[in-house]
C-alpha cells in the first residue's frame, strides 16, 4: 500500500487557535498536507484544554496529529516577517481569529491577498466577516444557539428544559471545520490550475443551518410553518432512545413490515392488539405513540442493548444500540474497517485514534506523526524559509 | 466542456450523482455550490424520493426544491442496457461519481469501480452507505438517527441523568455528504498530482463518530467512559441554557473571572458576585448545579435577545436560542446571503439556505433552482453525449429516457 496522502505537496499554515480552525488544519493534515501550525510562545491555547494525561492535552493530541510545530510571536515585528516568509512559500493559510487579532497581527483578508496573491486564506469565525464586534468571541455553545439545532435538541424536548450544546464541547466547531477544509481544497485545487489565491469566510453559524437545509429550507419559503415550537424539526412517530438492561437502544420505526416484526420479536404480547396492524403509517397519533412507548419501555427495559439489537435487525426492525466509547472499539464493523488506528503517543503510550469516516483506495488517512512537541520543527521549517 | 456559464473555484469539474434523499444529494449541492457542473441521473420509475415528498408535483416537492439547487437533472431509465450504457458514456466524461443507493446496486448494475474505471482510468468514484461498503454490517441500511445511536455520537447527547436522546432526529445526513463531498476533493488533488483516481467508501456511521473524535480519544487515553452531560463544559460556568421568560432560552458561556463579574453586573446581582459558593471558577464548577438554579431566577425576567445583547456587550458570551422563527425572520442572516433567492421553475423566486461560504475573488454562483426533472436532457444527451435530435426523440419514444 502507498502511503502518499492525497494533498501530498501542499503546504498550509495554520495560525488557528480555536478547534474550529485547529481541526480544519487536521483534516488537511490527515490527508497528507505538510500542516505547519504557528504557536505563540507558551504553546497554542488547547495545550492547555483537558482532559489531561501524563501532563499533556488529550486534546491537543488529537487536533493536531501530522502537523508540524513552529513558535512565532505574531505580535513581534521579526517574527511576524518569518511568518510572511512561510506564507510566501505556503499554498494556504487556515485562520480563526476575530477582526481585531485579524488588524493586530496585519492578518486581514486584504493584507493577506495584497502581499500574497497565490495564496488560498480560509478565516473560519462564528459569524462570518463583518460580524458585530461583540459577536466574534460566540463559544461553541453560542453557535448552536445562534444556528437553531439546540432549540430543537433533542427532538420532542418538552417547553420547560434547557436547550442541549449538542456532543462534547466542540460539535460546531468541528462541522465548520470541514466546511472550511471543503472550500479550502476547492480553491487550492483552483490555485494549482490557474495560479491564484482566493478569500474564504466561513461562518460557523451558516455551517449549523447549511445542515438542516430540507428543513429550514421549506419554513423559508413558506411550505412549512416556521414556530416558536421545541418540536418545529421533529418528524413524529414512536422513534426516540429508550434505556434497556445495560444501556440505551434507539428505536426508529415507520412501517407496518417494522411493527409486525417487533411484535414478534416480543413474543406478540396482548397489548399489541391495542394498535392497528397499519397503525404507524395512517394512526399514528400521539396517545398512539404515548400507548405504545408506555408498554414498550417496559419490555426494553428487560433486555440487553447487543443481543435485543441484533434480533432486531434479523427481524427487520431499525433498533439500534446506543454505542458508547466502550462498545466502538470492539465493534466489528469498525473493526473491519480500521477506523480505531492504534498507536503509540510518546507522553501516553498505546493509544487508540479515531481517523476519518471515508475510505480512500489510494491515499488512506493514517496518524503518521503524533502532534508535534511546542516548536519541534522550529528550525527545519524556519531553514527551508529562510 | 461544462456549461460555461458556472464560476467559482471548482469550475471544470464535472460530477454525475446516482443520489437520493439526503446524505448523497447534499454531497452533490456542496460541489454545485463551489462551482462544479453536477448531474443528477433521475427517472420517472426511479424517482429520488425527495421529489415525491410534500406534494404530489415531483417537478415542486418542497424537500427537493429545498436541497438541490445548481443540479442538472437528466433522465435516464437505469433498468434498461441501453439507459445503462448511456450513464456510463456521461461518467466517461466525468470526473466524480457519487452514489448513496442501496449497497450492491452499483455493481449489478455494472457501475461497480473497476468497471467504471475501465471506461474512465483517472475516476473518482465515492459510495455513501450506513455502514461503508463491505463488511460483516456492509449489507445494513438505515436512517440518520440510526447513524448517530450506533456512532457514538448519541451517547452524548441529552439531559443529565435521563436516557440520551441525541440530537434532532434530523441531525446526521447532511454531515455525512460533507464528508463525501471533502473526500472526493482531497481525490481530485491526487489526481492532479499523480494522475490517478481512486474510490472512496464512506460510512455515514463514522461520519457522525467522527464529530465525538476528541472525547473518543480522550477515552482511550484516560479510561473515562463520557456520557450524555447535558450542557456541562468542564471548564466554564456558568455554561448552559437559562431561561427568559415563557419559552426563551439564552446560552451563556463564562470562562474567567472578568466574564463572571460581567455577568453579575449586567445581571445587576452584587450578591451572586460576592457569594462564597461562586468565588473562584473552580468553586463554580464544584457548585454548579446550584449555580445554574441562582442564574436561572435571574435570567428568566428579561427579554431573550435583550439580555444577549446586554451580555455580549457586556464581554460575556452569549446568544439567543434560535427557533426557527426568530431564524426565518434573521436580518442579519438575510443580509448576509445565508438565505438568499435562487431562481424557481412555478413562482420564479425561492429562498434558500444558502452555502456557509463567502469566496472572493470569483466566487461561485448559487443562482439556479432545483431542476425539472429532466430539465438539462438536452444539455447532456445533445451536447455532452453528441446524440441528433433524431437518436434523442428515438431514446425518448422507447422510454430509456424516461
Amino acid at each position: 500500500m502507498t502511503t502518499r496522502g492525497a494533498l501530498e505537496g501542499l503546504t498550509v499554515i495554520e495560525t488557528a487557535e480555536r478547534v474550529s480552525g485547529e481541526y480544519t488544519g487536521k483534516l488537511l493534515a490527515d490527508l497528507g498536507a505538510e500542516v505547519v501550525k504557528v504557536e505563540r510562545p507558551g504553546g497554542a491555547p488547547s495545550r492547555a484544554m483537558g482532559p489531561f494525561a501524563a501532563g499533556e492535552s488529550t486534546l491537543f493530541a488529537y487536533l493536531n496529529t501530522n502537523k508540524k510545530s513552529v513558535v512565532l510571536d505574531l505580535a513581534d515585528g521579526a517574527d511576524r516577517k518569518v511568518l510572511d516568509r512561510l506564507l510566501a512559500r505556503a499554498h494556504a493559510l487556515i485562520d480563526d481569529h476575530d477582526e481585531g487579532w485579524c488588524r493586530a497581527m496585519g492578518l486581514t483578508p486584504e493584507r493577506v491577498s495584497r502581499a500574497h496573491p497565490a495564496l488560498v486564506h480560509a478565516l473560519v469565525t462564528p459569524f462570518g466577516q463583518d460580524a458585530p464586534e461583540s459577536w466574534q468571541g460566540a463559544r461553541p455553545i453560542n453557535v448552536i444557539a445562534a444556528g437553531g439545532w439546540a432549540y430543537h435538541s433533542p427532538s420532542e424536548t418538552p417547553a420547560d428544559k434547557p436547550p442541549l450544546k449538542g456532543a462534547g464541547r466542540f460539535l460546531s466547531d468541528y462541522e465548520a471545520g470541514i466546511d472550511a477544509a471543503l472550500a479550502a481544497m476547492a480553491s487550492l485545487l483552483r490555485l494549482r490550475r490557474e495560479g491564484r489565491g482566493q478569500f474564504i469566510d466561513i461562518s460557523e453559524v451558516d455551517v449549523q443551518l447549511n445542515r438542516i437545509d430540507c428543513v429550514l429550507g421549506r419554513m423559508l419559503a413558506g411550505e412549512a410553518e416556521p414556530s416558536d415550537a421545541r418540536t418545529a424539526y421533529d418528524m413524529g412517530g414512536p422513534g426516540t432512545s429508550f434505556a434497556c438492561r445495560d444501556g440505551h437502544v434507539f428505536l426508529l420505526m415507520t412501517s407496518r413490515a417494522h411493527w409486525q416484526g417487533l411484535c414478534a420479536l416480543m413474543g406478540n404480547p396482548a397489548w399489541t392488539r391495542e394498535l392497528r396492524e397499519d397503525w404507524l403509517e395512517f394512526d399514528c397519533t400521539p396517545p398512539n405513540v404515548a400507548r405504545f412507548r408506555e408498554h414498550f419501555t417496559g419490555w426494553i427495559a428487560g433486555q440487553d442493548k447487543h443481543p435485543v439489537t441484533e434480533a432486531a435487525q434479523k427481524a427487520g426492525v431499525p433498533m439500534v444500540p446506543v454505542q458508547t466509547a466502550n462498545d466502538l472499539p470492539h465493534h466489528e464493523q469498525f473493526i473491519h474497517r480500521g477506523f480505531f488506528q492504534q498507536a503509540v503517543h510518546p507522553a501516553f503510550g498505546e493509544v487508540s485514534y479515531p481517523t476519518a469516516a471515508y475510505r480512500m483506495s489510494a491515499t488512506p488517512v493514517a496518524v503518521k506523526a503524533a502532534a508535534p512537541r511546542l516548536g519541534a520543527d522550529q528550525e527545519d521549517v524556519l531553514d527551508a524559509a529562510s | 466542456m461544462p456549461r460555461p456559464d458556472r464560476k467559482g473555484p471548482l469550475a471544470g469539474i464535472r460530477v454525475i450523482e446516482l443520489t437520493k434523499v439526503w446524505a448523497g444529494p447534499y454531497a452533490g449541492k456542496l460541489l454545485a455550490h463551489l462551482g462544479a457542473e453536477v448531474i443528477k441521473i433521475e427517472s420517472r420509475s426511479n424517482l429520488d424520493e425527495m421529489r415525491a415528498y410534500g406534494g404530489v408535483d415531483i417537478d415542486a416537492a418542497p424537500y427537493f426544491l429545498s436541497i438541490n439547487q445548481e443540479i442538472l437533472s437528466v433522465q435516464v431509465n437505469m433498468k434498461t442496457a441501453e439507459g445503462l450504457d448511456l450513464v456510463k458514456r456521461m461518467i466517461a466524461q466525468s470526473d466524480i461519481v457519487i452514489d448513496n443507493i442501496r449497497p450492491g446496486a452499483m455493481a449489478r448494475s455494472g457501475l461497480d469501480y473497476e468497471s467504471l474505471r475501465a471506461i474512465k482510468p483517472d475516476l473518482i468514484q465515492c459510495a455513501i452507505k450506513m455502514w461503508g461498503t463491505d463488511g460483516p454490517l456492509g449489507y445494513q441500511t438505515g436512517y440518520a438517527p440510526c447513524f448517530a445511536a450506533l456512532s457514538g455520537l448519541t451517547a452524548l447527547v441529552g439531559h443529565e441523568g435521563e436516557t440520551p436522546r441525541g440530537m434532532n432526529i434530523r441531525y446526521g445526513d447532511s454531515t455525512a455528504g460533507a464528508l463525501a463531498a471533502l473526500a472526493c476533493l482531497a481525490a481530485l488533488h491526487h489526481r492532479e498530482s499523480t494522475g490517478e483516481g481512486q474510490f472512496i467508501d464512506l460510512s455515514a456511521v463514522e461520519a457522525m463518530t467522527s464529530l465525538v473524535g476528541d472525547s473518543l480519544f480522550a477515552a482511550s487515553v484516560t479510561g473515562d467512559v463520557p456520557r450524555a452531560d447535558g450542557n456541562v463544559h468542564p471548564e466554564m460556568a456558568p455554561h448552559g441554557f437559562y431561561p427568559c421568560g415563557e419559552s426563551g432560552w439564552t446560552s451563556i458561556a463564562a470562562a474567567n473571572e472578568a466574564e463572571w463579574q460581567a455577568l453579575c453586573g449586567t445581571l445587576g446581582a452584587p450578591a451572586l458576585a460576592a457569594d462564597p459558593r461562586f468565588e473562584t471558577l473552580a468553586d463554580r464548577l464544584s457548585n454548579r448545579a446550584e449555580l445554574d438554579a441562582e442564574l436561572s431566577a435571574l435570567t428568566r425576567p428579561h427579554d431573550t435577545a435583550d439580555l444577549a445583547e446586554r451580555l455580549r456587550n457586556a464581554g460575556v458570551p452569549a446568544f439567543k436560542a434560535m427557533s426557527s422563527m426568530d431564524l426565518c425572520a434573521d436580518a442579519f442572516l438575510w443580509g448576509r446571503d445565508a438565505f438568499r433567492m435562487v431562481s424557481d421553475h412555478r413562482n420564479g423566486s425561492r429562498p434558500i439556505i444558502g452555502p456557509s461560504w463567502r469566496i472572493s475573488p470569483e466566487g461561485p454562483q448559487v443562482e439556479r433552482g432545483a431542476p425539472l426533472l429532466g430539465e438539462h436532457n438536452g444539455y447532456v444527451y445533445r451536447e455532452l453525449l453528441g446524440l441528433s435530435e433524431g437518436e434523442m426523440d428515438d431514446l425518448i419514444a422507447r422510454k430509456v429516457i424516461d
